[in-house]
């Protein structure tokens, strides 16, 4: 006896066609639902990955459109390195979230989901946007590295009080060795800060006078600030008389910090500020030396590179987009001066041969010139 | 010794300021905050090192008491910079990340950092095998110092920080899921808080004259946050998650959406859009 299909059968069939019709409306309607945005990529983050895993989009400014289809809030990030360039943070599960990030171009990650989920990769290819986008110079490119500043000169302004009060206690404790260490210290900061701190002129004929340039040389009254007291610590050997030069040495210290942080930075100071001190060092203080009595002026000018080369890093940070060349040259001439101070470390300067400070001289004067060109390319007035 | 006329050049530079920008843009009137907000940020990791230093001590030596003690006065300053900590991915994944961002949850060897030790204390009730977690929190946490200070904030993630944890709070922290083991779920809200106002009172010279009304509904919700929030204190911090209303919970709730929406206006305002 044969045995015909049973009525079960077609309504299992029946049935099964239903729901194939059903899940396909369902898809219909979920896929008809994504395309309403307008983003450049959709991404869809699943329980295990990112679909796409893989993503090319010409550099610039790319919108994503994330949507959540697993069942767990997710956030979603595009990572350069260790850094988040751009995220999207708790998009809920059935949710999507839109994210337009400029994206220069190179080679991204993104997280998808779970963090022991594997990454997607993000190529982000040359483009004339991405290219416009780059070689563009704007005040917004200028605020990072001008806060940036800012905040050096106010750590460094703070510091240079604290290193004079040391200084100070060694003074008035009467400790001549101390006090000669707390000296060479106390100097840094300052010569950190520098660029902008000799251009309040006030502060600076009393913090940092030479007595070369007073017409009653050491005895004049006008002699004071940090070369007063090296004169006593190192000429004269001796912390007698220098407690009320140290109390205004810090008192003046104290007004320039104050100076320092209320100053007002623009991009044409920042542009200026290196360039100027390199010039300064190359002309003046490596030629003829100025810590005349300490003889240290190797460890003083290792201070002032510090601070010229924080200055440089933040302006390279405006330029390299604009001018990678520009920017690599001035990372070559950085370094060079950094390391030819760092080779005299330890030597009194009045023994260092002419031609080898002539040689340090040069360095600095390159460094200046490459920096006098960041102003047509970055300049901004 | 002295260019004088580099001296001239220079002030009359720094002092004439800066004209002619286009309306859109954003204005040098930013370097001052954003110089200030670095500063609070190397602050507070000055501080979450010091404090991890202790928090990190104690469970080595096997001091359960004062490790949980501990626990959320030391989060405290994590919380409140996290717009910039999160900058960091390896870093804010292995300080930071939940349970529930791994395949295997607790069980995850990934899982790490504060979370991990919270585990630890609270529901294993003992500094048992967390000597590594301990030590892997501190290196990590010396590195974050060490990279914040290096780093040159980028305006528009300072900027945008301040909804960024209002949006933080509104997702992941009403719910209580942050401190889920230990409840200290109001010590890392009010942290978020204290961020986020942090960005917003140092910006808001910047928008009060142009915008009063959207001042004066910030401060007004801030304030109504606060005024919630007290009711929970208890001496140098809050008590448990679990005594928090459903009233007060919704109340935040919806005072944080609101702060959520109106902060992330800021960057368009301040030409950062």
């Amino acid at each position: 006896m044969s045995n015909p299909p049973s009525r079960g059968i077609y309504l299992a069939i029946l049935g099964a066609a239903v729901l194939a019709v059903a899940g396909g409306a369902a898809f219909w309607t979920a896929s008809r639902q994504k395309p309403q945005t307008s983003a450049d990529q959709i991404v869809t983050v699943d329980a295990r990955s990112c679909q796409p895993n893989a993503i090319t989009v010409p550099g610039g400014r790319r919108s994503f459109e994330i949507v959540n289809a697993s069942d767990r809030p997710i956030e979603w990030e595009i990572v350069d390195g260790v850094m988040v360039v751009a995220e999207r943070e708790n998009i809920a599960p059935g949710f999507h979230a839109t994210l337009a990030v400029q994206l220069a171009p190179g080679s991204y990650e993104m997280t998808c989901g779970l963090l022991t989920n594997p990454r997607g990769t993000l190529t982000v290819t040359a483009s004339d946007e991405a290219t416009a986008a780059a070689s563009e110079v704007t005040l917004k490119k200028f605020l990072g590295p001008l806060s940036e500043y800012r905040v050096y000169l106010v750590m460094q302004g703070n510091q240079a009080v604290k290193a004079a009060e040391k200084l100070r206690d060694a003074i008035d404790a009467g400790d001549l060795p101390a006090a000669r260490a707390a000296w060479a210290e106390a100097r840094l900061p300052y010569r950190r800060v520098e660029p902008l701190a000799y251009r309040f002129s006030d502060l600076e004929n009393v913090i940092d006078p030479s007595a070369a340039y007073l017409a009653g040389r050491e005895q004049d009254p006008g002699f004071t600030g940090y070369h007063r007291i090296e004169y006593g610590l190192f000429a004269q050997n001796s912390t007698e008389g220098l407690a009320p030069v140290a109390d205004r040495l810090v008192a003046d210290l104290g007004t320039l910090a104050e100076r320092l942080k209320a100053a007002p930075l623009d991009p044409a100071l920042l542009l200026a500020l290196p360039g100027a001190m390199a010039r300064q060092l190359a002309e003046a203080q490596i030629p003829e030396g100025e810590n005349s009595y300490a003889g240290n002026d190797a460890r003083d000018l290792t201070a002032a590179t510090e601070g010229i080369a924080k200055l440089t890093g933040l302006l390279r940070q405006v330029v390299a987009s604009v001018d990678p060349k520009l920017d690599a040259e001035l990372g070559t001439e950085m370094q060079a001066a950094t390391d030819a101070v760092a080779a005299l470390q330890g030597q009194d300067w009045s023994q260092v041969p002419a031609e080898q400070r002539q040689k340090l001289a040069a360095d600095f004067t390159r460094l200046a010139e490459t920096l006098d060109r960041l102003q047509p390319i970055i300049g901004m007035n | 010794m002295i260019g004088t006329y580099l001296k001239t050049t220079g002030l009359a530079l720094a002092l004439g300021g800066w004209a002619g920008m286009a309306a859109a843009d954003p204005s040098l009137d930013l370097v001052g905050p954003l110089a200030d907000y670095k500063i609070y940020v190397a602050e507070n990791t000055a501080q979450l090192v010091a404090d991890a230093e202790a928090f990190t001590t104690a469970i080595k030596a096997g001091d359960l008491d004062k490790a949980k003690a501990l626990f959320a006065p030391t989060r405290t300053s994590y919380e409140k910079i996290e717009p910039i900590a999160e900058l960091f991915s390896d870093l804010d994944v292995s300080i930071d990340a939940r349970a529930d961002d791994f395949e295997k949850a607790e069980a995850d060897e990934a899982f790490t950092g504060f979370h991990r030790l919270e585990y630890g204390l609270w529901e294993k009730g003992s500094t048992e095998g967390l000597a590594p977690f301990a030590d892997r929190l501190m290196a990590d946490i010396h590195t974050l110092n060490e990279r914040i200070n290096g780093l040159t904030f980028p305006p528009e993630v300072v900027v945008g920080g301040a909804a960024a944890l209002m949006e933080e709070v509104a997702a992941t922290k009403i719910s209580g899921e942050e401190d889920r083991y230990s409840r200290t779920d109001l010590w890392d809200f009010d942290a978020n808080f204290a961020g986020s106002q942090k960005i917003y009172d140092l910006l808001k010279p910047l928008i009060a004259k142009q915008d009063p009304e959207f001042v004066a509904k910030v401060d007004g919700n801030f304030a109504a946050v606060d005024a919630v929030l007290a009711k929970y204190k208890e001496g140098d911090g809050y008590v448990s998650y679990e005594k928090l209303t459903d009233a007060d919970r919704n109340l935040l709730s919806s005072k944080v959406n609101t702060l959520a929406e109106d902060l992330s206006t800021l960057r368009g305002k301040l030409g950062l859009g």
